[in-house]
């Protein structure tokens, strides 16, 4: 590694070290009403996984896919849900809130690069860690259950589906939110709607469902690449005869795309300037 | 008077040069009627508007320079151009040798913005929490923290809000607040648009010494922008006035109320009962024995103003004072609003 390398690492772990800390000194500040929001954080993700659960706990699974395997997908769903929350606590994620209020420019005052910001600064891992580690626990207990063998490779491929969902999230928020570019009051909320409103489609299993609703919800509208697709390919059953790397690709090409339209967004953001400026929700 | 860099200066003694920027905006035109709302469907209605028209100036490094001008001249434009925020339609930018532009990241190590109505603080932490964040996302080395930590206290008297909540500072602290998270980087150039904005006397006063001082000290560059000419007069050297998207004015305070006729307020105390008349005087206003007039000392020069007032009977007291530079602009925006010419 060189030294450039080595000082861009250093750089990023105090970036990542600064939130960490704004994050403990938020939540010791007032712990009663920080721990109150996990706890409900948590309770509300929870229960979206948990009626699937009981469902399939009820009829005994889902469209061919057994009580245990719902649960792995449960499982699999929060930790992306955690990981949204971990890494997402500062409007990074749901970039619309942002660019609709034209507080874009606190973030071209700061020496750093757009992406270095993006990437840094909503990281909590004291207020948002609640569905990361409850989703490993519900992970751990349906490995248990499933009896499935754990490699390095598994664990490698959990890891590589797991980003490439997080990149599918990530990237979709992105490419709502460029919306708010040209029209920064009717789309300020754009990215929230697309992924919180259609978040419960992506718990739900589509075994068992006609291919005209998998399919679409694979490509057009992917919630069923947010847990579902991805499970059945860890569990060694990659459904609709696609193969296991589909998840991958799509990633890709979504990653692509938003990159593409969004710096489009920002060139024009940066030429024609925003007329509009709130003075809230940049900062908590 | 700096209206363009000259060859012989090596671009690295210039803080700030701009030279043949333009810069548009599109507005859209929309009426609220049915015809209109079918129209805008079909074909948008659209407005340019110029907010810089071929500017050019440049800023030596440790001057202060206030830029002034009516309400959408251009003067945030500028800012925001100067900052990097946005790019221009043609043109060249340049801060501390550094393209504002392509060279965002590097600039903002030696740039400082500040914008009276927003703040850089965190809301929801105390400040020194703000302060601390900002050490880390600049790179600030220790040393240099606790040295610029120790003055901002000094100077802005912040030490007692350090442990406050930003959402709990009042407007004026909260100014300071900012101030002093601007300087901790050690800034070479300072662009600040509207520092002064609902600030009391004491907060501006305070806010005016300090900034004078890290200019003298420091050798700091600073651009201000202002609707409070008063402000700008203690503060700044030079004024860059622009309208209309153009540079109007560049040079001295005293240098703009000559060319706009060198106005003079002389304030008169008469005894009960006389009234003064002064020739070429306009009055102001009148009240219990105070007679207050605008007397334009290019018609009227001080030698013959104080002949005609010896001659006045009645005369308890003369107080002769420049005219608030407030009112020498207000006569400057009519007279560009009413599309006449003035010799600068």
């Amino acid at each position: 590694m060189g030294v450039k390398s080595a000082f861009k690492l250093k750089r990023l772990i105090s970036l990542f070290a600064i939130s960490a800390k704004m994050d403990l000194v938020w939540l010791f500040r007032d712990t009663k009403f920080a721990l109150t929001a996990i706890l409900a954080d948590t309770i509300s993700n929870l229960s979206v996984v948990s009626s699937v659960y009981l469902i399939a706990l009820r009829f005994g699974g889902i469209g061919g896919m057994s009580v245990d395997e719902v649960l792995f997908m449960m499982a699999y769903s929060t930790i992306t849900t955690g990981i949204f929350i971990l890494f997402g606590s500062g409007n990074n994620i749901h970039i619309s809130r942002i660019i609709g209020r034209g507080q874009l420019e606190h973030l071209f005052v700061q020496p750093l690069t757009l992406k270095t910001q993006l990437i840094t600064s909503g990281f909590s891992p004291f207020t948002g860690s609640g569905n990361f580690i409850i989703g490993c626990i519900l992970l751990a207990i349906a490995i248990n259950r499933l009896h499935l063998e754990v490699s390095l490779w598994w664990i490698t491929l959990l890891i590589i589906y797991i980003l490439a969902t997080m990149i599918i999230i990530v990237a979709r928020a992105y490419l709502v939110s460029s919306v708010a570019f040209y029209a920064p009051v009717a789309a300020e909320e754009i990215s929230s709607t697309a992924i919180e409103g259609t978040w419960q489609l992506s718990t739900f299993p589509l075994s068992g469902m006609p291919s005209f609703i998998q399919i679409p919800l694979l490509t057009i509208l992917p919630e069923g690449l947010m847990a579902w697709f991805p499970s059945l390919c860890l569990l060694g059953k990659p459904p609709l005869n696609l193969t296991e790397y589909f998840p991958l690709a799509y990633a890709l090409i979504i990653a692509l795309a938003a990159s593409f339209i969004f710096r489009k967004g920002l060139n024009y953001y940066v030429k024609k300037g925003s007329n509009r400026y709130v003075p809230y929700g940049f900062r908590r | 008077m700096l209206k363009k860099a000259p060859t012989d200066m090596c671009h690295t003694d210039f803080a700030v040069s701009i030279n043949n920027v333009t810069k548009t905006f599109t507005q859209w035109q929309r009426d609220n009627t049915g015809m209109g709302l079918i129209r805008n469907l079909i074909k948008p209605e659209k407005q340019t508007i110029t907010a810089l028209d071929d500017v050019t100036f440049a800023i030596r490094k440790g001057e202060f320079v206030a830029y002034a001008g009516p309400n959408g001249a251009g003067k945030s434009t500028t800012m925001k151009l100067l900052g990097g925020m946005l790019l221009p339609n043609s043109g060249d930018i340049s801060v501390l040798s550094l393209s504002p532009q392509k060279q965002r990241t590097i600039l903002m190590q030696r740039l400082g913005i500040l914008f009276g109505n927003r703040t850089e603080l965190w809301w929801d932490h105390p400040v020194i929490q703000s302060l601390e964040w900002k050490k880390v996302v600049w790179g600030i080395s220790d040393e240099m923290y606790k040295k610029n930590l120790a003055m901002v206290i000094e100077l802005l008297h912040i030490g007692n809000l350090l442990k406050t909540f930003a959402r709990e500072l009042s407007l004026g602290q909260r100014m300071r607040a900012d101030l002093a998270m601007m300087l901790l980087h050690n800034p070479e150039v300072i662009l600040l648009d509207e520092p002064t904005l609902g600030l009391d006397v004491v907060a501006k006063r305070q806010m005016i010494d300090f900034l004078k001082r890290i200019n003298k000290d420091n050798v700091v560059t600073i651009i201000v922008t202002s609707h409070d000419m008063d402000d700008l007069e203690e503060m700044a050297e030079r004024i860059l006035m622009i309208s209309a998207g153009k540079i109007a004015f560049d040079g001295s305070f005293s240098e703009l109320r000559s060319i706009t006729g060198n106005l003079t307020r002389v304030a008169i105390t008469m005894e009960q009962g006389f009234i003064p008349k002064i020739e070429n005087g306009n009055l102001l206003s009148s009240n219990n024995g105070l007679f207050e007039y605008d007397v334009d000392l290019a018609k009227t020069p001080v030698r013959d103003l104080l002949s005609q007032l010896s001659e006045v009977e009645g005369v308890r007291d003369v107080e002769i004072k420049k005219a608030p530079i407030e009112q020498v602009i207000a006569g400057l925006y009519r007279d560009w609003d009413s599309g006449k010419k003035i010799n600068v």
